[in-house]
């Protein structure tokens, strides 16, 4: 092959773009479909299930205060703290939660299967990003609230070349 | 001609000819290192890579942390093979605690391992594109990644540092309807990849760049210890996914790809090709798959070895063969851990194939070596 057929054909591979869909994502208007809601575990089992690793979520009924999710993390990353919550639950008897810093965190979910309690999942929400050190320290009242995650984007491929439908 | 005038203080007297320069350790051409070439006029005379600017000490660090809480930390040196790096600590692991691994679980490893091997040298050939001044190359992978990232997100939940290796298998099943996106998405990122063919591998002036440029005979890629993609392009058959399988690796049908020249061009090529076969092993490993089974042998919380032993496991990364040594004392920490990369390795050729290259040759010989900082580094 001579070296003009070669660059005709390298400038004929790149026009072939100009009718290809288009595949970036324009990502605040849209965003991107996980699975599930979030990664989870099942400590009966000892396997977790399917989902993305981002912002937990704390169940109030079900934190024993127990500590082994500060003591997974002391390896890791130091993110989580045991705080005094005002409230009494009957099954928290010394009223200590975790409190988690996302400046910290690694969001590598061993927290998730250190807990034997079915208290602490991960959720869809990675958009965590804030102004100051502060705003990124989530207390256990604010782990409590389950996120809302807008999804709509997934790969679609098309005769066309791919797309995020 | 050193003359060492005090104990550790030497005077090198030099050509008035030839001129030392630093590329790097902040220059976008070397990564976070620095080679020291000496020049005279074009020609490189004489080069000195230095390593090191990156040092994290994660060998060090794996001795005051657990089996488990090792995990997130040691897969840090290449994140975006991470599930590779972390493949001969999970498998040594395995080895003291005694653990068996269940069938399926060993295929999610694999199936795994074969996608961040392809999202790894992706962003390896993005950034060669644009060491090469070819912009293109470096759009194209750059997006194309998406496909294996998006499918690595769905599976372990995360887009590059996965964590989804565990001693005794992997940490969660994959979720419904898996297997059938995860073919479709292969079978298209298979597709676009051989479209890099027209516009850079067949490319003339790519190859009027690469061709003939640091050639690494057969005899040296064995003497200087290289390895990976560097020593298959060189003209040896070595691939430990073939030589020393792991896993469910005996059971799939592996082809390894050599070529004889030696030089960057062929040393670009090859992993090229190796993405081929990795989508290849991912097909036969997504029917040769049990389609259900525990994925995850249950552990004690802080598991201890049960006896003293030490445990050499390797496998092949994206950049070559990637080895672990584990020595253990009982507890439940490593009493001393230590990591043999690739890329250290592949590095000790570079004076070599550098010495009478002209000096705009650098970069394409340089990173045609498929190494990464970082890793060498630890």
């Amino acid at each position: 092959m001579g070296t003009a057929t070669g660059i005709i054909r390298a400038l004929n591979s790149g026009i072939k773009h100009m009718a290809i869909k288009r595949f970036t994502l324009r990502y605040p208007e849209e965003k991107l479909k996980f699975v599930g809601d979030g990664y989870q575990f099942d400590p009966s089992t000892g396997v977790g299930i399917a989902g993305l690793k981002g912002r937990h979520m704390l169940f109030h009924d079900h934190c024993t205060g127990c500590q082994l999710c500060s003591i997974a993390c002391e390896g890791v990353a130091e993110a989580i703290a045991m705080v005094k919550v005002p409230e009494e639950q009957k099954q928290n008897k010394k009223a200590i939660m975790p409190q988690i810093d996302y400046g910290k965190c690694v969001f590598c979910g061993l927290c998730v299967d250190a807990c034997p309690f079915y208290a602490l999942y991960m959720t869809n929400d990675y958009e965590l990003s804030s102004f100051s050190k502060e705003g990124l320290i989530y207390t256990p009242a604010q782990l409590a609230v389950k996120p809302y995650v807008a999804q709509d984007s997934e790969i679609q491929i098309t005769a066309r070349g791919a797309t995020h439908g | 001609m050193t003359t060492e005038i005090m104990p550790g203080l030497a005077l090198q007297k030099v050509d008035e000819r030839i001129m030392t320069l630093n590329v790097g350790p902040q220059h976008p051409g070397s990564g976070h290192m620095r080679i020291v070439v000496q020049i005279d006029g074009d020609y490189i005379v004489a080069c000195d890579p230095d390593p090191g600017y990156v040092h994290r000490g994660e060998e060090k660090m794996a001795e005051y942390r657990n089996y488990i809480t090792n995990i997130p930390h040691l897969e840090r040196p290449v994140i975006h093979d991470s599930c590779n790096v972390l493949y001969p600590y999970v498998l040594g692991a395995e080895e003291l605690l005694g653990i068996e691994v269940p069938e399926r679980a060993k295929y999610i490893r694999v199936i795994a391992s074969e996608l961040n091997r392809c999202i790894y040298i992706m962003y390896w050939l993005a950034i060669y594109g644009i060491f090469l001044g070819h912009s293109t190359m470096f759009m194209w992978p750059a997006g194309d990644r998406e496909f294996l990232i998006d499918l690595m997100e769905k599976m372990s939940g995360a887009r590059v540092t996965h964590a989804h290796f565990v001693p005794g298998g992997v940490r969660n099943d994959l979720p419904p309807n898996f297997e059938d996106v995860c073919l479709r998405q292969v079978n298209y990122f298979e597709k676009r990849i051989k479209e890099y063919a027209a516009v850079f591998y067949d490319n003339p002036i790519l190859i009027s760049r690469t061709q003939d440029t640091g050639v690494l005979s057969k005899q040296d890629a064995i003497r200087l210890g290289t390895t990976g993609s560097v020593l298959r392009a060189s003209g040896v058959d070595y691939d430990l996914r073939v030589k020393e399988p792991y896993d469910v690796y005996d059971e799939l049908d592996i082809h390894t790809n050599v070529m004889k020249e030696g030089d960057a061009y062929a040393r670009s090529r090859i992993p090229w090709l190796d993405m081929m076969e990795s989508c290849n092993i991912i097909r036969q490993a997504l029917q040769k798959m049990p389609k259900s089974g525990s994925v995850r042998t249950k552990l004690k919380p802080n598991p201890k070895t049960k006896v003293p032993a030490t445990v050499y496991k390797r496998v092949e990364s994206g950049r070559g063969s990637l080895g672990c040594y584990i020595v253990s004392d009982g507890k439940t920490e490593p009493y001393r851990l230590k990591l043999s990369v690739p890329s250290f390795r592949n590095l000790i050729a570079l004076p070599y194939l550098l010495k009478g290259e002209k000096l705009g040759n650098m970069p394409s010989v340089y990173w045609s070596l498929n190494y990464w900082p970082v890793e060498a580094d630890r």
